[in-house]
């Protein structure tokens, strides 16, 4: 795990915001989003984010993907330092950092085809389409679970599963290193969030990415996360291996976190398992066949 | 729970072949289909699924709410008066007084020009007449107080945006419950909280039935909610329930194929790893699925 170069890493992070002050003369006012936050990503893990609302975890997504400038601290990719980097160094770095968001729709264009969708980045970032537009996103669209003869349809034509997909594609298009997930399947059905919880990790087992991964429930966390840093008010208050956090909770605001989830009994759980797998035995290959299938 | 149904034969709510359809270019779309459920009085009845499954339109239908071009047939009775086909005026004797009901959104349901204590009391003076702005006034600080909104007597003058989304969730309860309800509908009251407020959320429902003995509907697609809070269940898969039952019953043996197929794409935080599988079955090819 301690690679001597981690993937990205962000040391003492800040992010202030000025809040109206009522006297133009006074001092302005600054309202300190991200305090002091230190955070590394590894090639081939998941750090998973989590907090609350206003705890400051999607405004630390965004000064790591640098859609937001710092106030203070720095931002290293693959050991060079990026916090100010400028025109082809942040093209580069914009190359191999992605975020999908958490509401496909508001973020895919709807008047552009998945095609145009898909291969905007790279359109944008003036390179060329390897094997042209057409068959690139097929390939891409297949690699995510779409159809690849939806290549012409619109985003609003597909359901939010599938659109969250797009944006997946599209991010994928870059060959990203890193991929910030800010509330990536928050929005989704239950059903349709454990297919994209599958994609974002078979993806990860594939192509070995780091993924930042920025959420609110602690269940799908603990489902993805390789380490998680729990924030609060806008410093990270304790990190650590997803089995350290889940399991031995430290700080008085994770174990505050953990107890609030509700959860399914597990005695509960253990019966439907085995009345499930009693059922089986006697269906047999035909229903197990089937559920292969995905 | 049996032996309180008993002592009072009939149930609080019975909704028989409830079927809700709207009109479309298209012809008649039935987004709910016979459905049956009770709930007993003091009971608590969970509806769950995934979106576009008619839960929200079946609560929406009892109350008399349907967006337009919706109509609604079969039955809901309620505490022996059909609801059905009840004139405006009537139904207004029962919506709000009798029946609550609690949204997701706190900040859309409460308007942000009034102060919270003007807009309790306005909801109480609007159902009981002969009750002076005075009273109505103490009755909505006497509602915050029962919701835990501490130092109510300063608060009721402070306006919806002074408050967090808990707090404005606290409050739609204390509007719900100066009346005094024999059921709460509360449809995703805690989907747009943190984690931490819902719980208390919950917990305070939960306090709530205890104390006044109101019957609740809690309609989610949350499966861990439901299980915490309610004593029955109905799982409902494009306007239809698949499954209905014992909450225990359902999740520790389901009967459906859906029931299953959902319970088992549950990320679930005190499970191992990997357990969670998905199927396709459960999504309509072309249905947009983000709430």
């Amino acid at each position: 795990m301690s690679t001597p170069t981690p993937l990205f890493r962000g040391t003492n992070l800040v992010k202030e915001f000025r809040t109206g002050s009522s006297n133009p003369l006074g001092r302005a006012k600054t309202f300190r989003a991200v305090d002091e936050v230190s955070l590394e990503v590894h090639r081939g893990e998941t750090l998973a984010l989590v907090g609350e609302s206003g705890s400051g975890k999607s405004t630390t997504a965004r000064l790591v993907a640098r859609l937001m400038d710092p106030t203070h601290g720095t931002l290293e990719f693959e050991g060079a330092d990026v916090t100010r980097a400028k025109g082809a160094d942040l093209r580069e770095f914009r190359g191999a950092v992605q975020v999908i968001f958490q509401d496909p729709y508001s973020s895919l264009n709807p008047k552009h085809t998945v095609e145009r969708l898909v291969t905007a980045p790279l359109v944008y970032q003036g390179r060329k389409i390897p094997g042209g537009a057409r068959a690139f996103t097929r390939e891409l669209m297949e690699r995510v679970g779409l159809n690849p003869m939806h290549s012409e349809r619109y985003a609003s034509q597909f359901s939010g599963g599938q659109a969250q997909r797009i944006g997946i594609a599209r991010a994928l298009a870059v060959s990203p290193k890193l991929v910030i997930c800010d509330e990536a399947v928050s929005a989704l059905d239950v059903s349709v969030q454990a297919q994209v919880i599958n994609l974002l990790r078979d993806l990860q087992a594939d192509e070995g990415f780091g993924y930042l991964f920025i959420a609110h429930d602690l269940a799908v966390v603990r489902q993805i996360a390789t380490r998680v840093a729990v924030m609060s008010q806008g410093a990270i208050v304790e990190t650590g291996s997803r089995d350290d956090i889940f399991e031995r909770p430290t700080h008085e605001y994770t174990t505050t976190l953990l107890r609030a989830v509700p959860r399914i009994n597990p005695e509960w759980d253990r019966r439907r398992r085995q009345a499930e797998a009693s059922r089986g035995a006697s269906v047999a290959t035909a229903a197990s066949g089937d559920e292969a299938g995905r | 729970m049996t032996d309180d149904v008993n002592k009072n034969s009939s149930p609080l709510l019975s909704v028989r072949d409830l079927t809700v359809s709207f009109r479309t270019a298209q012809g008649p779309v039935r987004v709910v289909r016979n459905l049956d459920f009770d709930v007993p009085r003091g009971g608590a009845l969970g509806i769950v699924g995934e979106s576009g499954s008619g839960k929200s339109m079946t609560s929406l239908s009892i109350m008399g709410l349907l967006p337009k071009g919706g109509t609604a047939t079969g039955s809901v009775r309620f505490d022996g008066t059909e609801l059905l086909g009840l004139a405006e005026r009537e139904m207004r004797g029962v919506r709000g007084d009798r029946i609550a009901m609690i949204f997701q959104d706190p900040l859309s349901s409460l308007n942000p020009y009034y102060k919270v204590g003007t807009q309790i009391a306005e909801a109480y003076l609007s159902h009981r007449s002969g009750v002076s702005r005075k009273q109505a006034r103490s009755v909505a600080i006497e509602a915050m107080e029962r919701v835990h909104i501490r130092d109510a007597a300063r608060r009721v003058d402070h306006y919806p945006h002074q408050f967090s989304g808990g707090m404005r969730q606290r409050i739609m309860i204390a509007m719900a419950l100066s009346m005094e309800p024999d059921l709460i509908i509360a449809d995703e009251p805690t989907t747009a909280l943190d984690v931490t407020v819902q719980a208390q959320i919950l917990d305070l429902l939960s306090e709530i039935r205890q104390e006044t003995g109101a019957g609740l509907i809690l309609i989610t697609h949350d499966l861990a909610v439901v299980s915490e809070v309610t004593d029955e269940i109905v799982v409902m898969r494009e306007g239809v329930a698949v499954e209905r039952g014992q909450v225990e019953q359902v999740f520790s043996d389901p009967q459906a194929d859906y029931t299953r197929r959902l319970l088992d794409a549950v990320p679930r935080i005190d499970d191992e790893i990997g357990l969670m599988r998905t199927t396709d079955i459960l999504i309509p090819s072309e249905r947009r699925s983000v709430r």
